[in-house]
């Protein structure tokens, strides 16, 4: 006995039984083409935001290196300022280093009587600081090896505003009122862009020589240093051996490396991209009710022609197959369109937001994929009823 | 040609159990034209049914082209049907979106030929109804005795054993009717079509080879 029609042939058939149902089709078709335009649009976007975050993080360098030190007995916090400048000259792994001791006052530019006193974070630095922490002057110049106890100053871009009122910009050569002390302001920073690993916020500050720390902070010593490493080096290893290395009676210290930090924010991000596409997926699944309403009302309307095609000769298993084609295509169509809509409006939100547009090449596929799936689980319930139409009840109903 | 012998079928349970065929038998010789006649409610329907292999009988065999047919499943039978018999429906069943043509060709769609046969075997069932300058109308372009037309060549498209007409003249005026009629026995005549018609109207039934009375479920009597 000869089999039924080949799949093709049902394809075929199904194609010609969608476009007959003309608009109905169409909006089935649209609630998969926004649930998969949701899920692949809110998946791209998280994406992106997470790309964007990371490479704030990675501006910093995957290589640095914040070692800090904690309180470990009664009095504050003395790293010892040689030994964190020798590490490069020490420590194979260490490319650079810069002890940092932090503190706030107040500080007033002299000559000029109208403006307020501000407080500040006063950061205590040697030269090093520069490259290490990738700080650019904007005017005048930074510190250098000459300045290791005069009273001259760095005024990050932020502090060097506000202590102007509003007033000419602040010049190099203004003299500061720093903790009752007279600084000469050196150079004005770039704004430099707020890192999650950083000890400090460099547009808020006024770096000072380390050797004037006793002078104008309460605890001249160092508490922090900056490390970077050679790229090769494993921050892993070579943090617990800096940490050791400088920890003493005083302090213990703790290691915080960039690579650490990106693979916190990567997690957190990656939870937050999930929660995305989760909504998207709440989306799809209404879509995929779409497909349900519109297959089980399409086998509803079509019970004369079920009972037709079976009396002619269709098989349950034909007819099973013919309905679910309908609700594939329905979902891979709709899908396959909704994934360009949702890369579409990422790359336009990413254009409008000025992030780099970035995709993953799993993005994409989740339209259809998903939407096959939803489609899938929606539209055989209705190919099922529709092989179940019995054709004696289906022809005599008039 | 088609034999039942013994046929029984009943309807529900306890109380409310009806029989529909009782003991039906029954013998249709290949080439012939046979009315079965009754008032609604004799069992009619319910022997079309099993004759057209749409309903399994409770008790009794039938044979259909010299085989006895054994309804296995669903399945089976629908291949069986398409097979063996041509259906002719009272209200015609045609698809309103399928060209003349094309709802001729459906049971070779599940027959599952290929679409150059279909094409080629309905023009010529069509040709034989002498409908074929109507093939690429659709339905609701034709008139009611064009539409019986096309409802008769998709009967005769697959070659069955078989043509089962079901009230082929109900839906039609008597004009219409007596041409539908006309068009029956000369298939029955030219083609050698063995066909076996339903209907209550004893004016169609007078125009056959012979009539089987169905009356509370039983053979009442046959007339030639």
């Amino acid at each position: 006995m000869r089999a039924g029609p080949p799949p093709a042939a049902l394809a075929l058939e199904a194609l010609t039984n969608l476009r007959g149902q003309g608009a109905r089709s169409l909006l089935a078709l649209l609630g998969i083409v926004i649930g998969a335009a949701a899920i692949v649009a809110l998946t791209n976007l998280g994406h992106v935001a997470q790309a964007e975050t990371l490479k704030r993080f990675e501006q910093m360098g995957v290589d640095m290196l914040v070692l800090r030190g904690i309180p470990a007995g009664e009095g504050p916090v003395r790293l010892d300022r040689e030994t964190i400048e020798r590490l490069p000259a020490s420590d194979p792994d260490v490319v650079e280093a810069t002890p940092l001791a932090i503190g706030r006052d107040g500080v007033r530019p002299l000559n000029r009587r109208q403006v307020a006193e501000e407080d500040a974070m006063i950061v205590a630095v040697t030269p090093a600081i520069f490259p290490v922490a990738g700080l650019d002057v904007a005017r005048g110049r930074a510190l250098g090896p000459f300045d290791a106890c005069v009273p001259v100053a760095v005024a990050g871009s932020v502090v060097a505003r506000d202590l102007t009122a509003g007033q000419a910009v602040l010049e190099p050569g203004e003299r500061l009122s720093l903790a009752g002390y007279v600084f000469t302001l050196v150079g004005v920073l770039e704004p430099a862009p707020l890192e999650a690993l950083s000890p400090v916020d460099y547009d808020r500050s006024i770096l000072i020589p380390l050797s004037c720390a006793r002078r104008a902070l309460a605890a001249g010593d160092p508490t922090v240093a900056l490390v970077r490493l050679q790229p090769e080096a494993d921050p892993d290893r070579t943090g617990p051996r800096l940490a050791a290395a400088l920890g003493n009676a005083t302090a213990t210290v703790s290691v915080r490396s960039a690579r650490e930090m990106i693979a916190a924010m990567k997690r957190q991000t990656g939870l937050i991209a999930r929660l995305l596409a989760g909504i998207g997926g709440i989306s799809l699944v209404v879509g995929g009710i779409g497909v349900l309403n519109v297959m089980l009302m399409s086998v509803m309307e079509r019970r004369r022609e079920i009972g037709l095609r079976a009396a002619l000769g269709a098989t349950p298993a034909d007819i099973r197959t013919l309905f679910a084609i309908e609700a594939a295509i329905l979902s891979l169509g709709g899908g396959t369109l909704g994934a360009a809509l949702g890369m579409s409006v990422t790359v336009l939100f990413s254009l409008l937001s000025g992030w780099d547009y970035v995709a993953a090449w799993w993005i994409p596929m989740l339209g259809p994929a998903v939407a096959v799936l939803v489609g899938g689980a929606f539209g055989l319930y209705p190919a099922f009823a529709a092989a179940r139409v019995d054709p004696i009840e289906a022809l005599r109903a008039e | 040609m088609l034999a039942l012998t013994g046929v029984t079928k009943t309807y529900g349970d306890g109380v409310g159990r009806v029989t529909a065929l009782d003991d039906v038998s029954l013998h249709v010789e290949a080439g012939g034209f046979v009315a079965v006649c009754g008032p609604s409610g004799s069992g009619k329907s319910t022997l079309l049914n099993i004759i057209g292999l749409l309903d399994k009988p409770d008790a009794g065999d039938v044979s259909l082209g010299g085989e006895r047919v054994v309804l296995a499943g669903r399945a089976e039978a629908a291949r069986l049907r398409n097979r063996l018999i041509g259906f002719v429906f009272q209200s015609f069943q045609l698809l309103p979106r399928l060209t003349a043509w094309e709802n001729v060709a459906l049971p070779l769609f599940h027959r599952g030929l290929g679409r150059a046969e279909r094409r080629a075997k309905a023009l010529a069932a069509l040709d034989k109804v002498g409908l074929s300058d109507r093939a690429a109308h659709r339905p609701d372009a034709l008139s009611g005795g064009q539409r019986q037309r096309v409802a008769l060549a998709r009967a005769l498209v697959g070659e069955p054993a078989l043509v089962l007409a079901d009230e082929p003249t109900g839906s039609l005026d008597s004009v219409s009717a007596g041409a539908a009629l006309d068009l029956l026995r000369d298939v029955n005549e030219r083609l050698g079509v063995t066909i076996v018609m339903v209907t209550h109207d004893r004016e169609a039934a007078a125009r056959c080879d012979r009539t089987i009375n169905i009356r509370d479920g039983r053979v009442a009597g046959e007339a030639a």
